[in-house]
This record gives C-alpha cells, sequence and structure tokens, in this order.
C-alpha cells in the first residue's frame, strides 16, 4: 500500500527524534493505564463492599486510590507535554527538509506549480504530519496498551469474561486502519480542494493591480466561495468518515459492556469480576474513544505525506556529478549547444557556441524571446542542454557540481527578486561576510547609493515582499547592487539597465569597467547604447549566435 | 456589555458571528442534551442490572434489552449532533470569509502582501471552524449536561449529588485561572505562525534567487531557526493550556475517590440503597465528558480569539463608499489639480502639487527618472489610495467622490508589474472583460503583438502560461498584458511603462498599436523610453514627485 509506504517514509525522516518520540508514546501509555486503574480501583472496591457488606474487602483496593489521584493528572499532563514537543521537532525537521529538497529541484522557478500552492503544501500538509503522531500513533499505543492490560489482569480471573470483553475492544483497535482508507479518499480531496482555495485566494491578491483594474472583485470573490463549498463538501465527508467511525467504536464498547452485563446476568460465574469488568471497559472507553479520531488522522497524515513527497521527488533538473572537477581559470566556453525547454517546444538553440576569455566583455543582443535568458539558465546550470557541452575552467559542465559553476558566475536575471528583508540582507545574499561599506560601494556602482542614504533606515530599510516597497526601476537597481557585489569571477547582467532612464543608463554603463573590476562579463542587451566598450558583440538568431555585423 | 465588547475587537467580532449563527448553533446543543439523557437512563439501568447481580433486586434480560436500545439511541444522537456541529460552522465561515475577502481586495495594492492575505483568508478564517462548531455547542454543554448528570445523581443519593456539583463548579476555577495567560501566549502564537508562512512564500517565489547566489542552505537554516521559534512559543501555550486538562482530570479523580469512599463506607453499614451507589460510580464519566469535551475546545477558542485579533481590525476598517457611475461616457477629460501624496509617512512626499490637464484624444507622457512619482499618479488616477491632498476630475466631476471600484469602470489600465495568472494566454487577456467574444480577444491579441508570438507556441492563444508568466519572456508577458487593456475599450487609459523590456523592433510594433489605442481616447502613460516620448509630443516631465517646468522639460 503507497499510503503505508509514504508513512514510513515520514517516520524514516523522523528517526534522529525517535528518542523524544518512544517517551511520549510511554508517558501516553503510562497515563491511559493509571485512568484505567483509577476507575476500576473505585468500582471494585464498592462492589466487593457491597456484596460482602463489609469495608474491609473493598478496602485494599480503595488505598490504592490516593496516590492515583495526584499521580494520573500529572502523567496527563506529562504525557501532553512530551508528545507534543515532540511532534514540534519532528515537524520542524520535515519542513527544512522539504525546503532543502525543492531547492534542489524547482530551480528554474515554481513555473506551473502556483507559489501559493506551494505555500500550502509546506504549511498544511507538514503540519498534517503532527496527526501521524499525535492522533493516531500515540493514542493507538495507548489504547492497546489498556486493551492488552484488561485482558491480562481479566484473563487471570475468568478467561471467558476476558474473552466476551477484550474481543470487541481488540476489534476497535483495528478502526483506525479499517477506517482510514475511507477517510484517506476524503482526507485527500479535501487536501487538494484546500489547496485550490489557497490558490484562488493568493491569485487575484498577487494580481491584486490587474484584478481590480479589470473591475474583477466580484469574479474573485465568487471563485473563493465557489473554491471554498467544494473544500466544505469535501469536509463533511471527513466529518461523517470520522463520526460512523465514533458510532462504530462506541457500538463495540457498548457490546463489550453489555456483553459482560449478560455474562453476569445468564450465571457466568463470580459478580465482582464482572464489576471490575464493567469499570475496566467503562474506563478503557476513554483511551478507545480516540480511536475513530485516529483513523482520521492516519489518512490526514497519509495525504500530506504523499503530497509533499510527490513534490519533493521531482527529479532533479541536473545532477551533479559524486564529485565536482576544479576548473583551472574562468574561461567559459560553449561549443554545439542545442536546447529545447520541453520536447514538443521548438528548440530554442540549434547550434550555439560562443567563448568567453578571462577578463572578456561580450555583448548579447537580440529581440525579446529569442532566447537570451535561457543561455543565462544554461550557463548558471539551471538546466543542461540535450547536445553540445559547454566548459568553465577547462572542465566539462557534467563534471562540475552547480555549486562550483554558481561560485563563479553571478547573475543579474530578468526576474531577480528583492525578498522581504532590509536591503542590507537582501545584498549580501551575494557576499554574507561584505562590510557595510563594500555594500554601499555596490550601490554606488549600481547608482542607487544616494536614494538608499535618503532614507530614514538607510540599509536597514524593508524591501516590502518582492521589493515592493520601491519602484521598478529601484527594485531592479538594487538587485543589480547584489550582482555587482558577488566576489564571482564571470557577472552575467541580462538587461542590467531596464527601468533605467537615458542619462543614468549612460552613466552606469560608462563606469562599467570599474565596477566589473577585472571581471568577465556578459551582457545580454536588446541594443547597445555605445559606451559599453565590449571586447566582442554577438547576435542571437535562428539559435546560434553570430558575430554582429556593427 | 456592549462598551467592553466594544473595547475587545476580536471578542465583538466573534460573539457578533455567534449571534447571527445562533439558529444554526442550538441544533448541536439540543441533540448533545438528548445524548446525555440517554446515557443517564442507560447508567440507571445498568447499575439495577448489577445490583441484582450483588444480590439486590431483581431485573433480567428485558433490563439489558432496553440498556442495549438506549446505547443504540445514544449513538445515532451524537452522529447527529457532531454532523449538525459541522455545518453551524461551515455557515460561520463562509459568511467570515466573504466579508473578509471583500475587504481584501478592497485595501490599496501591494499594502499587504499575497501570501498574508491569503493565510488571513484560508488558514485565520478555518482556525474559527473550531470556535463555531466545537467551542460554542461544548461550552453551552458543559454548563447544562453536567448540571443533568448530577440532578440525576442527587436523586439517587443527595450527598453524591452534592460532590457532583462542588466539583463542577471548581473545574471552571482551574481553567480561569490556567487560561488567562494562555490566552496572551496564543495571540503571540498566531503571529509568529503568519511570520513562518508569509516568509516561506516571499522565499519560495525568490528561490531561484537564492539558488543562484547559493544562499538556500542558509535560509533553510533561517526557516529551521524560525519554526523552532515557533515551538517555543507554542509550548508555551500548551504548557497552560494542558494545565487546564491537568486540573480537570485531578477534579475527576478526587470526585471518584470521594464517591468511592462515601459508598464504600455506606456499603459497610449495609446500603441502604445499592443502586444509587453504582449509579454515582457509573454516572461520574458521562459527568466529566461535556468538560473534557469543553476543556479540548478550549484551545480552540484561543486559537479563534488569535484568528479573531488578526482579522477584526481587516473586518472593522470602513468600506470604501462612494457614488456610483450611472454610465460609462464615451469620452473623458481628465484634469489633475494641484495634487500632492505621501504613500508611506516614513518617506517624503511621492508628488507634490502636481497639476495637468487631458482633453479626449490626447496622450499625456509622464517622464522622468525612476521614482520621480509617474506610477503614484497613476496609482491615484487609479483609485488605488486617495491623494492626501489635491483634486482630480473627469469631465468636470469630482473623481474621488466615485467609489474606487465605480472609477476604475472608466479605465483600461495597464501596471508597471502586470501579473499573468496560471491559465492560458486567451484567459489571461479575457481577464480586462469577461465577456469578450472569441474576436474581439484575438482582435486585442493581434494589436498587443501576441499573435506575434503566440503562433509559434503548441497551442497558439491556449497555451497555457504558469504564475508570474513562466514560459513567457518579459517583453512577451508584457504584450499579454497590454492586450488586455486593448480589450478593455474604455475611454481613459493609464499606461505604467508600456515598452520596457522590448527591444527596439518589438517596441516600434508595440507603439504603433500604442497609436491605435490612443487614438480618440484620453491617455497618459508613464514612461522613459526616447522612442516613445518621440511618438507622442506632449510630454509632463517629473523630478523627485515635482514638475519640472517646460522650458528646462524641453532643453533637455
Amino acid at each position: 500500500m503507497s499510503a503505508a509506504r509514504d508513512l514510513a517514509r515520514v517516520l524514516g525522516l523522523w528517526n534522529p527524534r525517535a528518542l523524544w518520540l518512544t517517551f511520549g508514546a510511554a508517558t501516553a501509555c503510562a497515563s491511559a493505564l493509571a485512568g484505567v486503574a483509577l476507575l476500576a480501583l473505585a468500582g471494585g472496591g464498592v462492589g466487593q463492599g457491597l456484596a460482602t457488606g463489609s469495608l474491609a474487602a473493598g478496602a485494599g483496593l480503595l488505598v490504592f486510590l490516593r496516590p492515583l489521584i495526584f499521580l494520573r493528572p500529572f502523567l496527563r499532563w506529562a504525557e501532553r507535554m512530551a508528545t507534543h514537543a515532540a511532534t514540534f521537532r519532528a515537524l520542524a525537521d520535515t519542513r527544512t527538509w522539504f525546503f532543502r529538497r525543492l531547492a534542489q529541484r524547482l530551480t528554474a522557478g515554481p513555473g506551473m506549480t502556483r507559489s501559493g500552492d506551494l505555500l500550502g503544501r509546506l504549511v498544511t500538509d507538514v503540519e498534517a504530519l503532527d496527526g501521524l503522531y499525535l492522533r493516531a500513533l500515540v493514542p493507538m499505543a495507548a489504547a492497546a496498551a489498556v486493551v492488552l492490560a484488561l485482558a491480562v489482569i481479566l484473563g487471570a480471573v475468568a478467561p471467558v469474561l476476558a474473552a466476551i470483553v477484550a474481543l470487541p475492544l481488540a476489534l476497535a483497535l483495528l478502526l483506525p486502519v479499517l477506517i482510514a482508507p475511507f477517510a484517506g479518499r476524503a482526507a485527500t480531496s479535501t487536501a487538494e480542494a484546500t489547496g485550490a482555495l489557497r490558490a484562488e485566494a493568493v491569485e487575484p491578491l498577487t494580481a491584486l493591480e490587474d484584478v481590480l483594474a479589470a473591475n474583477g472583485e466580484g469574479r474573485a470573490i465568487a471563485r473563493v466561495e465557489a473554491a471554498a463549498r467544494a473544500m466544505d463538501l469535501e469536509r463533511r465527508r471527513l466529518t461523517r468518515a470520522g463520526s460512523l467511525g465514533g458510532a462504530a467504536g462506541a457500538v463495540l464498547t457498548q457490546g463489550a459492556l453489555l456483553g459482560a452485563l449478560a455474562w453476569g446476568v445468564t450465571g457466568g460465574g463470580e459478580p465482582a469480576a464482572v464489576i471490575v469488568a464493567l469499570f475496566l471497559v467503562l474506563a478503557a472507553a476513554d483511551a478507545l474513544g480516540a480511536l475513530p479520531r485516529a483513523g482520521a488522522a492516519l489518512a490526514l497524515a497519509a495525504a500530506g505525506a504523499r503530497r509533499l513527497l510527490e513534490a519533493a521527488d521531482h527529479p532533479v533538473p541536473v545532477p551533479d556529478p559524486p564529485v565536482s572537477a576544479t576548473p583551472q581559470g574562468h574561461a567559459l566556453s560553449v561549443r554545439g549547444v542545442r536546447f529545447a525547454w520541453a520536447e514538443d517546444r521548438p528548440p530554442v538553440f540549434e547550434d550555439l557556441s560562443l567563448d568567453l576569455p578571462e577578463g572578456a566583455r561580450v555583448a548579447l543582443l537580440g529581440p525579446s524571446g529569442i532566447g537570451k535568458s535561457t543561455l543565462a539558465a544554461l550557463l548558471l546550470k539551471l538546466a543542461a542542454p540535450q547536445d553540445g557541452r559547454i566548459t568553465l575552467g577547462g572542465a566539462d559542465y557534467e563534471t562540475l557540481s552547480a555549486d562550483a559553476v554558481r561560485a563563479r558566475i553571478a547573475c543579474l536575471t530578468q526576474d531577480a527578486t528583492l525578498f522581504d528583508d532590509s536591503i542590507a540582507a537582501n545584498l549580501r545574499l551575494a557576499a554574507p561576510e561584505a562590510p557595510d561599506a563594500a555594500l554601499w560601494e555596490a550601490l554606488e556602482r549600481a547608482r542607487i547609493a544616494d536614494l538608499v542614504r535618503a532614507l530614514p533606515e538607510g540599509l536597514e530599510t524593508r524591501c516590502g515582499e518582492a521589493g515592493a516597497r520601491f519602484s521598478g526601476g529601484q527594485a531592479r537597481r538594487i538587485a543589480l547592487a547584489r550582482a555587482l557585489l558577488s566576489p564571482a569571477s564571470i557577472i552575467i547582467l541580462d538587461e542590467p539597465t531596464a527601468g533605467l532612464d537615458a542619462a543614468t543608463e549612460r552613466a552606469f554603463l560608462e563606469t562599467l569597467d570599474a565596477a566589473l573590476a577585472g571581471r568577465s562579463a556578459i551582457l545580454i542587451t536588446h541594443r547597445l547604447t555605445g559606451v559599453e566598450r565590449p571586447t566582442r558583440i554577438l547576435r542571437l538568431a535562428g539559435g546560434r549566435a553570430l558575430p554582429a555585423m556593427s | 456589555m456592549s462598551r467592553r465588547a466594544g473595547r475587545d475587537p476580536a471578542r465583538a467580532l466573534l460573539s457578533a458571528a455567534a449571534r447571527e449563527g445562533r439558529a444554526a448553533l442550538m441544533v448541536p446543543i439540543l441533540l448533545g442534551l438528548a445524548a446525555t439523557a440517554a446515557g443517564i437512563a442507560q447508567a440507571w439501568l445498568m447499575a439495577t442490572l448489577l445490583a441484582t447481580l450483588l444480590g439486590h433486586g431483581e431485573a433480567g434480560a428485558g433490563t439489558l434489552a432496553a440498556a442495549a436500545a438506549l446505547a443504540l439511541l445514544q449513538v445515532g444522537l451524537v452522529v447527529a449532533q457532531e454532523t449538525a456541529s459541522a455545518r453551524a460552522g461551515e455557515a460561520a465561515r463562509a459568511t467570515l470569509r466573504r466579508r473578509l475577502f471583500g475587504r481584501l481586495l478592497a485595501e490599496t495594492p501591494s499594502a499587504r502582501p499575497a501570501g498574508e492575505g491569503a493565510a488571513l483568508a484560508v488558514d485565520q478564517v478555518e482556525a474559527m471552524d473550531g470556535y463555531f462548531a466545537r467551542w460554542i455547542p461544548s461550552a453551552a454543554l458543559a454548563v447544562v449536561a453536567p448540571l443533568m448528570v448530577a440532578l440525576a445523581a442527587g436523586a439517587a443519593d443527595a450527598l453524591s449529588g452534592m460532590i457532583l456539583v462542588a466539583a463542577g463548579l471548581l473545574v471552571p476555577v482551574g481553567m480561569a485561572v490556567s487560561g488567562i495567560g494562555a490566552a496572551v501566549a496564543s495571540r503571540r502564537q498566531f503571529e509568529a505562525l503568519q511570520r513562518l508562512s508569509g516568509r516561506f512564500l516571499d522565499r519560495m517565489r525568490g528561490l531561484p534567487t537564492l539558488v543562484l547566489f547559493r544562499r538556500q542552505e542558509d535560509e533553510a537554516r533561517a526557516l529551521d531557526a524560525a519554526a523552532q521559534e515557533l515551538r517555543v512559543r507554542t509550548m508555551r501555550v500548551l504548557r497552560l493550556a494542558f494545565l487546564s486538562s491537568g486540573s480537570l482530570e485531578l477534579v475527576a479523580a478526587a470526585v471518584l475517590g470521594c464517591l468511592a469512599w462515601r459508598h464504600g463506607i455506606l456499603a459497610a453499614e449495609g446500603h441502604p440503597n445499592p443502586v444509587a451507589a453504582l449509579f454515582c460510580l457509573l454516572l461520574v464519566p458521562a459527568f466529566f465528558t461535556p468538560f473534557r469535551a469543553f476543556s479540548t475546545a478550549y484551545h480552540e477558542r484561543m486559537s479563534a480569539q488569535g484568528a479573531a485579533a488578526a482579522l477584526a481590525p481587516i473586518l472593522d476598517a470602513t468600506a470604501p463608499g462612494g457614488l456610483l457611475l450611472e454610465e460609462v461616457p464615451p469620452s473623458v477629460t481628465l484634469v489633475v489639480d494641484h495634487l500632492s501624496h505621501r504613500p508611506d509617512p516614513a518617506r517624503p512626499l511621492a508628488i507634490e502639487d502636481v497639476s495637468f490637464h487631458v482633453p479626449p484624444g490626447e496622450t499625456l507622457v509622464l517622464s522622468g527618472p525612476s521614482g520621480s512619482g509617474k506610477s503614484t499618479i497613476l496609482k491615484l488616477l487609479m483609485g488605488f489610495s486617495r491623494p492626501d491632498e489635491g483634486r482630480i476630475a473627469l469631465n468636470g466631476r469630482d473623481a474621488l467622490a466615485l467609489a474606487p471600484a465605480e472609477l476604475r469602470r472608466l479605465v483600461a489600465y495597464l501596471p508597471q508589474r502586470p501579473v499573468l495568472l496560471r491559465a492560458t494566454i486567451r484567459e489571461n487577456i479575457r481577464l480586462a472583460r469577461p465577456e469578450a467574444s472569441d474576436a474581439a480577444v484575438e482582435a486585442a491579441a493581434r494589436s498587443a503583438q501576441v499573435t506575434a508570438f503566440a503562433e509559434s507556441l503548441p497551442e497558439g492563444l491556449d497555451t497555457p502560461i504558469g504564475e508570474g508568466g513562466h514560459g513567457l519572456s518579459g517583453g512577451q508577458r508584457l504584450r499579454v498584458a497590454l492586450a488586455r487593456a486593448f480589450l478593455r475599450d474604455a475611454p481613459l487609459v493609464l499606461l505604467d511603462e508600456p515598452t520596457a523590456h522590448l527591444d527596439p523592433a518589438t517596441e516600434a510594433q508595440v507603439l504603433d498599436s500604442l497609436r491605435r489605442l490612443c487614438t480618440g481616447r484620453t491617455v497618459v502613460i508613464a514612461s522613459h523610453s526616447a522612442m516613445l516620448r518621440a511618438r507622442f509630443p506632449k510630454v509632463l516631465e517629473l523630478r523627485e514627485g515635482r514638475v519640472v517646468p517646460q522650458r528646462r522639460a524641453v532643453a533637455t
């Protein structure tokens, strides 16, 4: 069963926390047994008193009550603290594991998967996994401990009675596993419906200006409502699976209770045993009552695990070699590269060759959509050519790890993002150890230092989500400063002056030499202003790089 | 009472929503009471059977059958109660979500990260479910159901009944003592949760940037630290919340001990009513079940209060009012008079004392370096926010008196960073006018030069594109957004950098079609493209939010 395999893999991820998890479950068993003992001792004591008409018989049992009165609440509190602490540790591990896996796999951007959906996956699905331990495994362990104890105690006194009582209860132990497939289907569709609702909510908020400009508020609300209704319908099925499971559990417990009574009424044996059995079952009902929910929790966790693992198991777009070669120098060469983003898409490059010797500056021209950004993706090892080879410092890209490549090549991509953090933190992505002076220098070179200096909080000003606090041109220049700050020996600048006015653009390009400080550069642009002084000009056309006429 | 509610907006929000859903909330409460009554009756029958076993009284198979029937009845009532509870939660969430999402859409664009808004509309609204589906029914049942049980016990043995009543009074005391600190901590926990999910969406969007700078590992570690912070906060909430359930267990255990001693001692002297003794003991679990449900739901209430505190400021914000537009006029004269605006109180004025006038059929280009206030003016004209000072008039009428959505009916707008939805190119264009025919969409696509590149895609205009326009280049995305403006067909056209990221050949083509778009309409374009300024002679030069006097503008 694939659900079981998924859950086993999740448990494998939690292995480092095994000690915490086991401790939590053990506390839960102790707490449940204390609860059973409490009720059984009280019932048994009074029952024996009533049967014999003297206190002496029952007092033995009642004496044990007193310590339990204090032990049981403490164990209950300790159980909940221990199980929750263990869960949160395990979940934090899962969250970062998932992030790392995605970082390896989705390097070319969220692409066709909605980023709102990804958010849902991480937060909601990881949290659904807490049910696996807290609401499934722990209650199942506690209930099993109780049923086992009950079978042993009664078995010693009256084996037939033990069978009458323990069999339906043991059946109730199976409930989670029986309910899980039903609840599983409902849970999968509920999780999908919630993901869809989240995506319906994220999309118009992300595109808020576009939606408002189209007077699309009403339609956006209607779509969110429709998605919410669909989610609620799925949730109803989940609720029904849970409450029918609860009903089945209650029927089985009542069967055990009434079975014990019937055994006693029909003269099966010792009345005192029946009384103890009755109170044991009554106490066990508390532990068993959590089981139907355990089934639903099991199913929800399995659905969450499935979606997490599905995203995490995407093939790595460009796998790393086991050991990375070390490039000698940083001359870059592309030979006979053929590349298409997908098999059904027309190829972007047919037979692309170009060279970037150390310290060279190549300007790459071509109309939009010709594949300038695709070339950047290939050079950064975000994608691999279907044919041909790329070498860096004499080492073939296939023998280099992506990390080794990106340590030597920095890029200002067209969709370079600013994060919802301070300007300084955004810049230091490129060079974590850079002192403030270096940050200012980079900002100076990107022609944005004056603006930052005028901000009351200076470098500590927060950029807002995706740099929303700044105008398009300002955000772009901060991203440019970040690329210039990078210690890489090759810098790819994809339209570095988009969003700059003509005067600033010229000023930037004129000082590009100083900004590059001897590093090689590829300048991707759709036109030259005449001040760049590149060492070579290439024009992309028909999937090749041709020397430009000029 | 209402004054107190007015002081705590979260509580006011919850009680208002509960009042609205009162009828739906009564059903699960009544069903729960019926289930308790069935449980009491069944306990009595079992006590009679047990007493018979011990040689006190004579009950038989009939009693056993009746007990079984009552057990089944109780099971059925509980199932019905759970269904009714879920429905009550559903209804309450639907109302809240609709209202909230409407308000989120009315906020100034980019004032709130989209991830945070979605978390409010989905997670926080879902966090309210427990309040209506479990907390309110269980709170009502925790008052009435134990009282019913205690009265039943009291009828059998007065002192046992009094022990139960005393215990019932102790339970809320224990909960209140541990609940006050927990409520404060709960609010903090929700802030942490929201930060975590906002941070993740932000980092996920920029994942390529993180990977290119090889910072994914650091970010994973930072995410881990945020998760640890969340854990520490949550455990602080739970330590207190669990203390209240521990206090409940203590009372339950103590009651059991008291009843056992009382009836044990009575039994030693020949119990006057053995059935009553067993009945009282059997009732103990039934007495505490509503409290247990209440204790679980208490946690739900704290969650809901945390969520309500986050939602209340948005729901309480005054809805954007304003006049409605009778009909869209065929042409518009735009007058902007001494407009000043400071979008961020911590920053200088974004625009200061800007005035201009655009008659129908004319195009005005707002020019100037980035950050000079071009976009701010367009956003004010779109009604995304209200100017601090000045006047905007359309055909001589005050545009600021119109409801923002009504104002936008007059306008076709191209944002500086247009967002493409995860849909086909055709659907993306159709966003501007959903009722538009296929022919109209195709015409708009042609005008904006979308057809030129769409023809080489596998499914033409029906090619799906990802969020953020994955699969299209920057220039192609822009042209799809431009096609929206064509399809919109409005008298006033506002374009923010319509030719940024375009190569000269494409820019020239787009400019040709822009001219067609502008013909006969009132147009304001923010741009610093020299080619664009050459085509549209009327230019207003801006610098640091102020209009540069005409002579200097001509000189540059």
